[in-house]
């Protein structure tokens, strides 16, 4: 399940990641395995050729790994390193609906950044998780500025 | 607050087997969509042009902790493309866009709060493919 963390209730010890693209390039994309193949295919509709090269969804012609979308790259990162915080802030909600569905991983945004199809996510809420599966109480968790 | 663009009301650029064919409407034209929709390549191919059109000032993470707020707070008479706008723009920024008439805006993002936009200047990209081109044009997003 993945883990929400909010602006007012954010560690200090946390290392959040804001550029997903620059942290993707230069750490996530040596991690690739099979496990990024559905990922890349559900939020950017391209297969993965090999470690560093994917197909685009436009012509086919080979790219690198590089221009895959934010959104697919942040999904990549929080999928290959669950134990940093990543911002979603830039991901749509197709990227959204696959991050949510993740068995572990932990997101952040300034604002609630929630699929429609929401079943269930751990917010971090200082010194206890709370967990939701309506889309209305994470929302209003998440606005709620203590 | 709704203008006519004062700067550009088309861009139009090839990128290999690429086309980008852009009719602006408003002053700012935000940009929205899912994911790997093709904004970020968009962007690099606009980025691209921007050695042949001067107007064109384009932005994105890489710019991060750079001085891209000063420089579009001294410009007159450019157009800014920004990608990755939700992490680039703070609330100051967003309110001087949204008063700024010296300079025209493409503004690649999710969250278009605090550039007092109306719905019908937010849009999406639209691709199309003819003999092998692919053609990107701006569509209205449903919203």
């Amino acid at each position: 399940m993945i883990t929400v963390y909010k602006k007012s209730k954010l560690p200090k010890d946390v290392e959040l990641i804001r550029l997903n693209d620059s942290y993707f390039n230069k750490f996530t994309a040596a991690l690739l395995n099979d496990n990024a193949k559905p990922i890349i295919k559900q939020i950017d509709r391209s297969e993965l050729l090999n470690k560093y090269s994917f197909a685009s969804r436009f012509d086919g012609t080979g790219l690198n790994i590089d221009k895959l979308s934010t959104g697919c790259k942040t999904a990549l990162n929080i999928f290959y390193n669950a134990d940093k915080v990543f911002d979603i802030s830039e991901c749509g909600e197709n990227a959204l609906e696959l991050i949510y569905s993740f068995e572990k991983g932990k997101v952040y945004c300034d604002y609630p950044m929630i699929p429609f199809n929401l079943i269930r996510a751990e917010a971090f809420d200082g010194g206890k998780a709370l967990v939701f599966n309506d889309y209305e109480e994470l929302k209003k968790w998440w606005e709620y500025e203590d | 607050m709704k203008i006519k663009p004062v700067v550009l009301e088309k861009i139009n650029t090839r990128h290999t087997n690429y086309l980008i064919d852009f009719e602006f409407e408003t002053n700012i034209t935000f940009i929205i969509g899912d994911s790997g929709t093709g904004k970020s390549a968009v962007f690099s191919f606009i980025n691209e042009f921007s050695y042949e059109e001067k107007r064109l000032r384009c932005f994105n993470y890489i710019d991060y902790n750079k001085n891209y707020k000063q420089s579009i707070r001294n410009s007159k008479n450019k157009i800014f493309v920004i990608d990755n706008a939700d992490i680039l723009l703070d609330d100051g920024m967003r309110r001087y866009i949204s008063k700024d008439v010296m300079n025209q805006y493409i503004i690649i993002g999710r969250n278009p709060r605090g550039l007092a936009l109306s719905y019908d200047e937010i849009y999406e990209i639209e691709s199309s493919e003819s003999n092998d081109i692919i053609c990107f044009r701006l569509k209205k997003a449903l919203i």
